[in-house]
């Protein structure tokens, strides 16, 4: 099957009467690439899709496929696959028949069709219940129907819109390795929009993170958790979240409160310090604080801590959580410390 | 109600005394279409096939034979049925599922509409009909039936697509559709329930329509059972018998419905159909 | 405009039919008031201004057609509304299995064709030996020339109470249960539950039921124009919309008067309008109106 095109929006903006529910966004997907688009719900990350699919109209800004403009092009022209939270398999079509649906609106003759209707469904283990109708399978198998759907008609783009959300935790581990295995197979550029952040990070090979609108960090997974942009994606990427206290660098160390930490290279002014919780330590020195809750999560246990009035969550081993209410002391690493300025933006360290 | 009364049977008996004038006037029209004399509800003397002559004869005092008429109210609630179910459907899905300017006031035009009394607009509608060279033709009055009862298809099957799920439309534009592939191949098939409700409403209210024949038809050729029945009822020598005969034959249909789908009938006139 | 060529030829139909239906005739009706369009004058009809308006408040004849138009319309509709409630309360209070054979059999007036149903009202109150009134009263008379009033109204009623039954029905099942649990609990019996818990909440689909149904009830004439013609005598059941039919389409004299029977329905157009928007304004309409989420 064809390689993918590579996917680039400029200044894309969309607003639905005074309401702006995407602003000004550029952004580029390279050929074959799986990008998550990830955020909160209302944040712009399905509208963005819809633009590109061709449901929603852009209010300003274009949208490439490779040197194509397809902004103005009906969605039936622009060549991409679509997977739906709710699957939207057609309910008085067999699975057979929805499958087949893109093919036969093509006009491809009816032996090619049943010969790629049967080919993708093979290939997504649905071979066999291809003449039952979508409400007399599971979940897992409208998904796939709904999967092979999109990919009948070999796309250029393939779109994911919460393709995993509705099914339950144990298939969703295994689907999401089945869908990047098949993106890569097929080669195809994939967009998945996802409010899950582990789904994101385990699936996609670059992130972009909205919120209100707007793109606040496009990165690889790693980048995204060693150096958020901006307390928003700090708070947003990883779990539990990274704390961060609002305070003033001095230059040489960080004040908040009672609170004073000693740092290298500390900018001026005020701002925010973040840590995440898998950073900071339970130890036999360090700050005093009193333990509030603790919540074992089975391997691991989260420790909710008061500490100079701020309580901050710190991540420890099974084996080694404190009792509620007992005084400890809290280290902070040297390493893994974020700044950010009193607008939230990434201020260090480097 | 969720907590029946211990003492519903009583509640039974009402009910069954203030219904009884409807079974009683079904009753006499079915004993009387059958017997030869009948005093109140009481047959009297032999069963009267004679009742039944107006099916063979060709033509009962100078009326065109029964058969012409039944043609015609067939064609007549068949046509309205059809193009009330189409054009409301198409309607109804502009209004519901697309962007236009306007759409608000078209949809407000629409309830109003279905309110408002049209049948005190047949004085200007005889008018108009002659201007177009349609008065006394069927096809007329099909207009002038389908289009009355337009804003009431409208408004039901509004309903109907406004519950469809806009995933699947979405879908179906990525597959490659256009709006009137999906209207067509995937909208349409959903909403069967409100064809069908629409399509059996359009039916019963065009079968029984009286007023608009009445008015816009004059010649026999294009009478419909309305109009046929109607005839006896204005002879000075009213024979019940005979009358009783046709109109047990005109209302089958709706006998035969209420019969076998009373469940149905109760849900599409509870759907918001109007009286 | 062109991204709106698709939703003007869907909507194309049905605004053609519409237009030429609704629109035009409002129109029409207003205009043909202001010509003496008649028999006589069809080929040279000439405008009169509010002639026909005059003409009709100067009709000696207009007080008992306005009081004939309010008993039909009063009591039909007191008859409507309140068999309607008895209905949805009485089907209610039996078994479901009982209940819903009940309502189906009252549709059947609804949906038996009209003149088949006029018919059967002839039959029963005729003369003996075939009509069942005379019969069972002992008296041989046509009831129908007797006390047309009650046949008018008895015939329009057994059609309408459905309307509000129907409706009355569905308010009540949409009454949460624990309401009814709650009421049982408390000791109330039957009729104390219905009086406390349902018919309080009976109040705005009575109202729409009452509001709805004057408007129809004000401008139909199809039952009255079968069963008694406006008869019997002179002007017995004569309302007005059935006059302004009669005046129109067909007139006893032979004259057909066009402009004078438009300017009493013309009456009838500017209530029906201004009655059907002021519904538009009362039963929150913009609720209903969602926007599309598909822009192409």
């Amino acid at each position: 099957m064809s390689r993918g095109t590579s996917v680039r929006l400029q200044n894309l903006t969309k607003r639905f009467g005074r309401v702006v529910a995407v602003r000004d966004l550029d952004l580029e997907v390279n050929p074959g690439e799986l990008v998550a688009f990830l955020g909160p719900s209302g944040c712009g990350k399905t509208t963005t899709l819809l633009m590109i699919a061709g449901i929603y109209r852009p209010t300003a800004g274009h949208v490439y496929f490779g040197d194509r403009r397809v902004d103005p092009l009906h969605p039936r022209d622009r060549d991409v696959g679509m997977v739906f939270q709710s699957y939207a398999l057609y309910p008085h079509l067999t699975l057979f028949e929805n499958i087949a649906f893109p093919l036969r609106l093509k006009r491809v003759p009816g032996e090619e069709v049943k010969r790629r209707v049967k080919a993708t469904a093979e290939l997504l283990g649905i071979g066999g219940i291809l003449e039952r109708r979508p409400a007399q399978v599971s979940g897992g198998q409208q998904q796939r129907a709904a999967l092979a759907r999109a990919l009948v008609k070999e796309p250029q783009v393939l779109l994911l819109d919460e393709p995993l959300s509705n099914l339950d935790a144990q298939i969703r581990l295994s689907a999401r390795a089945e869908i990047r295995r098949l993106q890569r197979e097929l080669g195809v550029t994939a967009i998945l929009v996802t409010h899950d952040q582990a789904e994101a990070l385990a699936m996609a090979d670059r992130v972009a993170v909205f919120s209100m609108g707007e793109l606040q960090q496009y990165a690889t997974p790693e980048e995204l958790y060693h150096r958020p942009k901006n307390t928003f994606v700090a708070g947003f990427v990883g779990s539990p979240p990274m704390n961060l206290i609002e305070g003033e660098f001095t230059g040489d160390g960080f004040r908040s409160g009672e609170l004073r930490l000693p740092l290298r290279q500390a900018p001026l002014g005020r701002g925010w310090l973040g840590v995440r919780p898998e950073h900071l330590r339970i130890a036999g020195e360090g700050h005093p604080a009193r333990v509030l809750v603790v919540e074992p999560l089975g391997r691991e246990a989260i420790v909710i801590v008061e500490l100079f009035g701020h309580r901050l969550q710190i991540l420890v081993a099974e084996g080694e959580k404190p009792a509620p209410d007992a005084e400890v002391r809290v280290a902070f690493p040297a390493r893994a410390l974020h700044y950010f300025d009193a607008n939230g933006r990434r201020i260090g360290p480097e | 109600m969720p907590l029946l009364p211990r003492n519903w049977p009583l509640w039974l008996v009402v009910l069954f005394l203030i219904t009884l004038p409807i079974g009683a006037g079904i009753l006499w029209l079915v004993l009387t279409a059958l017997y030869n004399q009948v005093h109140g509800l009481v047959p009297m003397g032999k069963l009267a096939p004679q009742n039944w002559r107006f099916l063979f004869e060709g033509s009962v005092g100078g009326r065109p034979s029964i058969w012409v008429a039944l043609k015609n109210s067939a064609v007549f609630a068949a046509a309205v049925a059809t193009l009330e179910v189409l054009i409301a459907s198409m309607a109804a899905y502009a209004i519901s599922r697309m962007k236009f300017p306007l759409r608000t006031p078209y949809l407000g035009m629409i309830l109003t509409l279905h309110a408002f009394p049209a049948v005190s607009l047949l004085i200007a509608i005889y008018y108009i009909l002659r201007l177009l060279g349609l008065f006394d033709t069927l096809i007329g009055v099909i207009l002038v039936k389908a289009s009355l009862d337009l804003p009431l298809g409208i408004w039901l099957m509004k309903g109907f697509f406004d519950q469809l799920s806009w995933d699947m439309e979405m879908a179906a534009l990525v597959d490659g559709a256009s709006r009137w592939t999906v209207f067509w191949r995937v909208a349409l098939p959903l909403v069967r329930p409100g064809i069908l409700a629409l399509g059996t409403f359009a039916l019963l209210s065009a079968w029984g329509e009286f007023i608009l024949p009445f008015t816009f038809i004059v010649s026999a050729k294009s009478w419909t059972l309305a109009l046929y029945m109607q005839s006896f009822m204005k002879e000075a020598f009213v024979d019940y018998g005979l009358m009783a005969a046709v109109g047990l034959f005109y209302a089958l249909p709706v006998f035969l419905l209420f019969l076998f789908g009373q469940r149905y009938l109760l849900n599409i006139y509870s759907g918001g159909v109007k009286g | 405009m062109r991204r709106y060529l698709t939703p003007f030829l869907f909507l194309g139909p049905a605004s053609l039919l519409i237009l030429l239906f609704f629109f035009t005739p409002v129109v029409a009706t207003l205009l043909l008031s202001f010509t003496d369009l008649a028999t006589t004058t069809f080929r040279h009809p000439s405008w009169v201004g509010l002639a026909n308006y005059r003409d009709l408040f100067a009709d000696p004849f207009l007080k008992k057609i306005l009081a004939n138009t309010a008993r039909y319309v009063g009591l039909t509709l007191a008859f409507n509304v309140g068999m309607g409630l008895l209905l949805a309360l009485v089907t209610s209070l039996v078994p479901e299995n009982w209940g819903d054979p009940f309502r189906a059999l009252w549709l059947l007036p609804r949906i038996l064709p009209p003149v088949v149903y006029v018919f059967i009202w002839q039959g029963m109150l005729a003369e003996a030996p075939m009509g069942l009134v005379s019969d069972l009263l002992g008296v041989s008379k046509n009831w129908l020339v007797e006390t047309p009033w009650v046949a008018v109204i008895l015939a329009n009623g057994f059609v309408g109470a459905s309307f509000g039954m129907l409706i009355f029905t569905s308010a009540i099942r949409a009454i949460p249960r624990e309401l009814f649990y709650a009421a049982a609990v408390d000791g109330a019996t039957t009729l104390q539950t219905i009086r406390r818990v349902v018919i309080p909440m009976l109040a705005w689909p009575i109202l729409f039921v009452t509001a709805y149904q004057t408007l129809s009830l004000l401008t139909s004439f199809e039952y009255i124009l079968l069963l008694t013609d406006g008869g019997p005598g002179f002007y017995g059941t004569e309302v007005w919309s059935l006059h302004a039919y009669h005046l129109a389409l067909s007139n006893y004299f032979g004259n057909v008067e066009f402009g004078l029977g438009a300017a009493m329905a013309a009456v009838l157009v500017v209530i029906g309008v201004v009655v059907s928007l002021f519904y538009l304004k009362i039963f929150n309409f913009r609720a209903l109106v969602t926007e599309p989420k598909i822009e192409v």
